[in-house]
């Protein structure tokens, strides 16, 4: 998209330009940057608190799932949050019902390996971005991200 | 005798004297200031105009305090400094664009309203940039847009070309229907998604609900109803999903639609620098 | 006399002003620098950049570029710092200025990770014939480098050479022993699932694949036997491919993973504790 194309050329040139007079438009004070590498890994959110009703059948069965099964098979869903992550969220976010046609919608998503770059932004190294704030239609909670900017939390 | 010793004494030693600057004297801090500011380390600038202005009051070095302000893009600060200008100051009406750019870029709608309004019937010089701010920003409101002639007005004729744009996909925003995308998908699986132009997760919901349909069906024929029920049951299930993610898609759409106006409208009005003048500070 | 007197006492406080002819930008530098040694860098900072305005000869440029690039140092400012080191290496007067530009500026890119630009400079100064009295120095950053730069065998080679420095060299020796090998935990994982994350303690997870690879293994092969192609196929690529790649997976995850903890250990105690000559 051209104008996505645009943010990016701007964002990065202005970059290029102000990147040392910006650094000190703040006042700093001593520092020492810390030797330590950051480890940026997807860490599986084992988590027993039972927050509403459903989670007390869900919260056991992905637990066991993502245990016995998907911790072995490696990380083989291309998006951020995982699929199963994905069906937990949309679940505590609106019912089981909706949670579960959302997870269908998105295993479709996942099954469709073309055109990824364009219509996703980028997680990490290799994931894609896809919350569930996009499809739970809240038209409100929608946030758009262009496709393939870089977003590194 | 003593006077001709007492001459070359202070020959001798005013050399070193010379060579003395008073890196505090008023001017000198000015000097300092100046520098900095072309060289963008604004902060900086501002603690040496503060200091300046200890001594020395000066309507230029008050602009430049406020003007850093808003480079560093803090437009709170800038807006305070801004409107301490008074009528008598040289960079009064100056002053006055850009406090309407700070207040629009701090969302503070109703005194950007007013206080363009203020602008445009005063006589200043910049009454044309404050009425191009004030339209492009209607814009970007649900507020009715004016008639194109009054619209278009103060805008030169490049600026027009690409607000036309704007303008007109204002009008006629060029939105997708969740209802519609939710019926294509449940006549034809993955109709709603290609409506959207989701080419490729339409054609990979086609293709799923179709084969487990298939799949469904023949077992159902070969008499293994176990798996004839399972299928029937993942087809159901990417069948509801794939109606649901079409509605999904389509708000995605719209949302996308909007988020593409508004980006393109802000590159616009930066690009512009909100129309507020070029300054010729740093030769 | 009173007259005498006062000439005297002139011509004395004249002489004593002659003895001492401190310039205005010396002193401007002494200042700076005094706020530098308060750790007040961002204060430095501004009083370096009035100095250099107003030093028009440029008797201070080197001077003042070196402790702006101190101060952005000290700051973990690291471009800005190397900005200012190699505008001081450009200005340096004489061979002592130039060698303590360019360590400072290795010494930056070493903390900043970019390694191969501080092997650069390094180099630079290594194969230069004016600094042959300063090898040790050189090679006890280029240590530091290795270590930063995840090669703590290389770094052990640097620091027990001569005994550079056999604290160092001591702990990147225990390090470098410690680091799993990702080639045998992968490839030990071809031969036997699960046994790259035994290799790495990951007991469960070797326990669980094994258990997987042998269930669904057994399920193709049979499948295959009994004639049953198509199960075969489908049970071959949806579940046993799966598990056995998902295995290899988990075997480089573990060993980077725990490599990951050594090296970040070692790290701290270098940052926190070790008490020598640190970038």
């Amino acid at each position: 998209m051209i104008v996505n194309k645009n943010i990016l050329l701007a964002f990065f040139f202005s970059l290029s330009i102000s990147a040392n007079s910006q650094t000190d438009w703040v006042r700093w004070e001593k520092s020492d940057g810390s030797y330590q590498i950051k480890d940026n890994y997807l860490d599986r959110e084992y988590d027993l608190s039972i927050e509403s009703g459903s989670d007390i059948i869900v919260k056991p069965v992905i637990n066991t799932y993502w245990f016995f099964i998907s911790d072995v098979d490696g990380a083989n869903c291309p998006f951020q949050p995982s699929c199963s992550s994905f069906l937990v969220q949309s679940i505590r976010e609106t019912n089981p019902f909706q949670g579960i046609i959302m997870f269908f919608d998105r295993f479709t998503r996942d099954m469709n390996v073309f055109g990824r770059l364009e219509n996703y932004p980028i997680y990490g190294k290799n994931h894609f971005y896809d919350p569930i704030s996009l499809y739970t239609l809240d038209e409100n909670k929608i946030k758009i991200i262009p496709a393939s900017t870089f977003i590194n939390e | 005798m003593k006077t001709k010793l007492f001459l070359i004494l202070i020959v001798v030693c005013s050399p070193i004297y010379s060579q003395q600057i008073d890196f505090n004297s008023p001017q000198n801090i000015k000097l300092f200031a100046d520098f900095l500011f072309c060289d963008k380390d604004y902060l900086r600038a501002i603690e040496e105009y503060e200091k300046y202005l200890k001594v020395i009051d000066s309507d230029t070095v008050k602009f430049k305090i406020a003007l850093s302000y808003s480079l560093m893009n803090d437009q709170y600060s800038a807006f305070q400094k801004f409107s301490s200008a008074n009528n008598s100051s040289t960079f009064y009406e100056q002053s006055g664009i850009e406090i309407l750019k700070s207040l629009y870029l701090l969302k503070e709608d109703s005194l950007f309203y007013l206080f363009s309004n203020d602008l445009i019937n005063s006589k200043s010089q910049f009454s044309n940039n404050a009425q191009k701010l004030l339209n492009t920003s209607i814009l970007m409101t649900e507020k009715k847009l004016p008639d194109e002639n009054i619209f278009f007005k103060p805008f030169e004729n490049e600026e027009k070309i690409i607000l036309r744009k704007f303008y007109n996909q204002k009008l006629n925003r060029p939105y997708k229907s969740e209802f519609a995308a939710g019926i294509f998908s449940a006549i034809i699986p993955g109709a709603g998604k290609i409506y959207t132009s989701n080419y490729g997760d339409g054609i990979t919901a086609f293709i799923l609900s179709g084969l487990l349909t298939y799949l469904a069906y023949t077992n159902f024929e070969h008499n293994h109803p176990t798996r004839a029920w399972i299928f029937t049951a993942l087809g159901t299930g990417f069948y509801a999903g794939n109606v649901y993610g079409s509605v999904a898609s389509a708000q995605i759409f719209n949302a996308k639609v909007n988020f593409d106006f508004e980006n393109g409208l802000k590159i616009f009005l930066e690009e512009k620098n909100y129309f507020t003048p070029t300054y010729d500070l740093c030769k | 006399m009173i007259f005498v007197n006062k000439k005297i006492v002139f011509f004395v406080l004249l002489a004593i002003i002659n003895l001492h002819p401190q310039t205005s930008l010396q002193q401007q530098f002494d200042t700076a620098n005094e706020l530098y040694n308060q750790e007040k860098y961002f204060n430095a900072i501004t009083e370096l950049k009035r100095l250099k305005l107003f030093d028009k000869e440029n008797l201070y440029s080197f001077q003042s570029n070196l402790l702006i690039g101190k101060s952005y140092k000290a700051g973990a400012k690291f471009d800005e710092a190397i900005k200012y080191f190699t505008l001081a290496e450009m200005d340096a007067t004489n061979d002592e200025g130039y060698f303590d530009s360019k360590i400072l500026s290795a010494r930056t890119n070493i903390l900043r990770r970019t390694t191969k630009q501080a092997e650069r400079i390094l180099n630079e100064l290594k194969y230069d014939s004016r600094f042959m009295l300063k090898a040790n120095e050189i090679k006890y950053w280029q240590g530091w480098n290795y270590i930063f730069s995840d090669e703590w065998d290389k770094a052990y080679e640097i620091f027990s050479t001569n005994n550079l420095d056999t604290t160092l060299a001591n702990l990147c020796k225990s390090v470098d022993e410690e680091l799993y090998s990702v080639e045998f935990a992968k490839y030990s994982s071809y031969l036997i699932p699960g046994s790259g994350q035994f290799y790495t303690g990951e007991y469960i997870s070797g326990a669980l694949s094994i258990g997987w690879n042998i269930l669904f293994g057994y399920l193709t092969i049979n499948a295959f036997v009994e004639d049953r192609v198509f199960d075969g196929i489908m049970v071959g690529n949806f579940l046993w491919l799966r598990f056995y790649s998902g295995n290899i997976q988990n075997a480089e995850k573990f060993v980077v993973q725990k490599n990951l903890e050594i090296s970040n250990k070692a790290l701290k105690y270098l940052q926190f504790q070790f008490k020598g000559e640190k970038p």
